[in-house]
């Protein structure tokens, strides 16, 4: 009897001292009739745990589909959308003849594996559910499973939220995935966390081209996979890499609900999942697997329409209990950070000097301490600018000067203090406001007169939302819509829809000189006399300096920006529909606490070959925050539009 | 018009390409990090250019199969014993390598335990002292530093890894 199975079979069966058979035991036949009929009285097949680890939905006209496309989840042909048959062909399958591990060239093909190891989750429950004899159903050897299990020795499960990071925009709504806590400490009390597994939902892609890649991983034409691999990986790629916080909730699993969880990722190894980007992603199946571990959880009922990560933190504490620690992981660039926050001019110059390859007279003259914090952090500069291009290859220079620096902090022989790095201020995702946002209000129009105002959003946040638990210099919109009923006119009207609107600030530091940025595609109103308060398609991209305050309280940008905007009716670019325009943007944002935002926009256009020559926006947003609501006022300026309005938002997850 | 909508998306397809042709790890151009378990190979290999960006994005990833759960066969998924500590060290090479030279840190630690070390701090100081010829520089292949790095904590018998053999 190996670890993997004695644990399984130990924790899922509640009869104590139940009596294990010997490996070479052969199932009793007489015994399936029995167990099926039990089944079948107890309609098994629509237990929700049953449903749950075959993920199996309701469909919109009856009957039950699950979300596995891959063959590999099912035994029965009709496995798919027939947990009964499922059922039936997987009691069935575990009276099945042989050992559990075919050897050789058949070893890389689970489907040959016996059931009673391609399942152990479903054997688990079963057996427990069931309370099977496992006199008359002898549980089999697994070797592979046993290797999986040892591999993880999972004594606590994290749902870990990979942040999307101000300082990152393809890092745009985050990633979640799972770390297999080995709670392994070192001899010193450390953790040993790197080590532990991590486990992942992910499309696997095949496309090099930008375009297809998008679209496929849109509509559902990658495989999303499962997969396990330590968790240094993970930390390299996203914490140093990419430069993302990581967030850990531990979750409060007892030792059977870690093994059923356990158990029930080796199944879904063996499948694969249709991926959608906005729906059935990374946080929808990591939390599926979840709530098949443990058939109590809400997770999926909490999500909205389309599944964020963050949304899927939030759906842990809708569950009370059920996150029993938070951790916060610093990425490489909060570490730069941290390690400069104490220093001093001359030391800052220095760690400058050191990090652009030039020596610095001033450093060799100073304390050890102090030598050691300026090197320190150089490194982490010279990795936050070149540390993906080292280990990629693609700088060698950049290689020779993190080397040189290495060896001169070597040189030093002291080691560095711990860094310590408290979690940020403005907390995890999980205070965040929710993501889809519902927008009831009037507005008066020079124009127009008074007028009713109806908007949406599907996601996610936008810099004059509650900032607790955003980042305060990132705005990424997803399908936002705003639409007016005039008193006048009496006709519904678009005023503006994004498919996608996202604004990076970034401040021009001394360490890095990024452009803050902004890029909108929709569709607007045009508020100027170059057609009759059309709608015109908008595609529109800017970019420039900016600054933002410690904390976010103040920022401020400067861009310039391109837009091209398209109707019929439109007398743009020499008469044709088509109308470019550009010229100089500046925004303005203030937050007063958490309760408080004023943002200020403004926009000059020259438009060539276009009537009207030139046109112009401005624009002032003021918004309280009270809870899960929030009031906007608003007022706009445009050659053909001054209005004033009132909006109530509510935010929903 | 209709031109010219073409040219633009022959723009983008194009320079979506071209950048795909700028990363040398992709087109075992360069040595760095494709041996062994190391982050070029087993992470960066062979994501392109704006696909990265877009990887990160979507939480793509490309060919899972190393790290398949049923399916996983590689040498990288080790967490003890000498293979366990070689992984380690592969995977990551270049915190490693940062943490040696301040002679603490992460790494160190969950090396320490990894190869049965009795004392971080202890191993923290050797790699320091000897850092120049432990690790020197990425253009050294990874599987070559895990070696030094192994038997260097071998060698030295008052550290007493005695996970590593």
């Amino acid at each position: 009897m190996r670890p993997a199975r004695v644990a399984l079979l130990a924790l899922a069966i509640s009869t104590p001292g139940f009596a294990l058979a010997e490996e070479a035991a052969k199932p009793d036949p007489t015994y399936l009739p029995e167990l099926l009929a039990a089944a079948g009285n107890r309609s098994l097949s629509e237990d929700r745990s049953w449903l749950r680890l075959g993920h199996w939905r309701k469909r919109l006209l009856g009957g039950w589909e699950s979300e596995a496309d891959g063959p590999g989840l099912f035994l029965s042909p009709q496995g798919k959308r027939d947990p009964a048959a499922e059922l039936e062909a997987t009691l069935n399958g575990f009276f099945a003849e042989g050992d559990g591990a075919p050897v050789g060239p058949k070893l890389g093909d689970p489907s040959l594996e016996h059931p009673q190891c391609r399942f152990p989750a479903r054997f688990a429950w079963l057996a427990a559910t069931l309370r099977i004899d496992l006199a008359r159903l002898p549980p089999r050897s697994c070797p592979r499973f046993e290797a999986f299990w040892r591999r993880v020795s999972a004594r606590s499960a994290t749902l870990v939220f990979s942040s999307y990071y101000l300082n990152n925009p393809a890092s745009a709504f985050g990633h979640i995935f799972l770390r297999l806590g080995k709670e392994e400490l070192a001899s010193g009390g450390e953790r040993l966390d790197l080590i532990d597994q991590a486990v992942d939902f992910a499309a696997v892609t095949n496309t090099s081209n930008a375009i297809l890649y998008a679209f496929e991983g849109l509509f559902g034409f990658f495989r999303g996979e499962f997969s396990a691999r330590p968790y240094f990986y993970k930390v390299r790629e996203y914490a140093d890499y990419e430069s993302r916080d990581l967030w850990e909730y531990e979750l409060s699993l007892d030792e059977r609900q870690l093994a059923m969880l356990v158990g029930h990722l080796w199944e879904l190894g063996q499948t694969w999942f249709d991926y959608y980007y906005v729906t059935e992603n990374c946080s929808y199946h990591v939390l599926g697997a979840l709530e098949a571990a443990d058939s109590n959880l809400e997770l999926l009922s909490h999500l909205g329409p389309a599944t964020l990560p963050a949304d899927s933190v939030k759906a842990l504490f809708a569950n009370p209990g059920l996150v029993r620690a938070v951790r916060f992981r610093a990425s490489a660039r909060t570490q730069l950070a941290a390690r400069t926050a104490g220093l001093s001019g001359t030391d800052l110059d220095a760690v400058q000097r050191l990090a652009e390859g030039r020596d610095s007279a001033a450093l060799d003259a100073t304390s050890t301490p102090e030598r050691v914090r300026v090197i320190d952090a150089a490194l982490d500069l010279v990795d936050v600018r070149h540390g993906r291009d080292i280990v990629t290859g693609a700088d060698p220079a950049a290689d020779v000067l993190r080397q040189r620096l290495l060896e001169k902090r070597s040189a030093i022989g002291v080691p560095s203090p711990p860094l310590v790095i408290p979690p940020p201020s403005a907390g995890g995702p999980e205070r965040g406001h929710g993501s889809m946002r519902f927008g009831l209000g009037a507005m008066t129009s020079r124009e127009d007169g008074s007028a009713l105002l109806v908007e949406g959003r599907l996601a996610l946040h936008d810099l004059a939302d509650p900032p607790a638990g955003f980042s305060p210099r990132t705005q990424i919109e997803f399908f936002k819509l705003r639409l007016s009923v005039a008193d006048r006119r009496r006709a519904l009207r678009l005023e503006e829809a994004s498919l996608v609107e996202v604004t990076s600030l970034n401040p021009i530091e001394r360490f890095e000189r990024r452009i803050s940025w902004k890029l909108r595609v929709g569709a607007t109103r045009v508020v100027d006399d170059g057609c009759h308060g059309c709608v015109a398609g908008m595609l529109a991209v800017g970019g420039g300096p900016g600054i933002v305050s410690a904390g976010g309280a103040f920022s401020a940008a400067l861009t310039a920006d391109a837009e091209l905007l398209a109707a019929p009716e439109l007398s743009g670019l020499s008469g044709s529909g088509v109308r470019p325009g550009v010229g100089p943007g500046v925004l303005l944002r203030l937050l007063g606490t958490d309760r408080v935002a004023l943002v200020g926009t403004g926009s000059w256009r020259w438009l060539p070959l276009a009537s009207p020559r030139t046109s112009y926006e401005l624009s002032v947003e003021a918004r309280v925050h009270l809870g899960a609501i929030s009031l906007a006022a608003r007022w706009r300026k445009a050659p053909r539009a001054e209005d004033v309005g009132l909006v109530l938002l509510i935010y929903r997850g | 018009m209709r031109r010219a909508q073409w040219v633009v998306i022959a723009f983008i397809l194009s320079a979506g390409i071209a950048r795909a042709d700028e990363n040398p790890a992709a087109h075992g151009k360069s040595t760095y990090g494709l041996a062994g378990c190391g982050l070029g190979s087993m992470i960066f290999g062979d994501q392109k250019g704006w696909i990265q960006v877009l990887a990160a994005t979507t939480n793509g990833t490309f060919g899972t199969q190393t790290f398949g759960i049923s399916s996983g066969t590689s040498n990288c998924v080790e967490s003890s014993g000498t293979q366990g500590a070689r992984t380690f060290i592969e995977g990551n090479r270049e915190a490693l390598a940062k943490d040696a030279a301040r002679g603490s840190g992460e790494t160190i630690v969950t090396l320490s335990a990894v190869a049965g070390c009795k004392d971080a701090k202890a191993v923290g100081a050797v790699l320091q002292k000897r850092f120049a010829q432990l690790f020197p520089g990425e253009k050294t292949a990874v599987d070559q530093v895990s070696e030094n790095v192994i038997k260097e904590l071998r060698s030295n018998s008052s550290l007493a890894c005695g996970k590593i053999g």
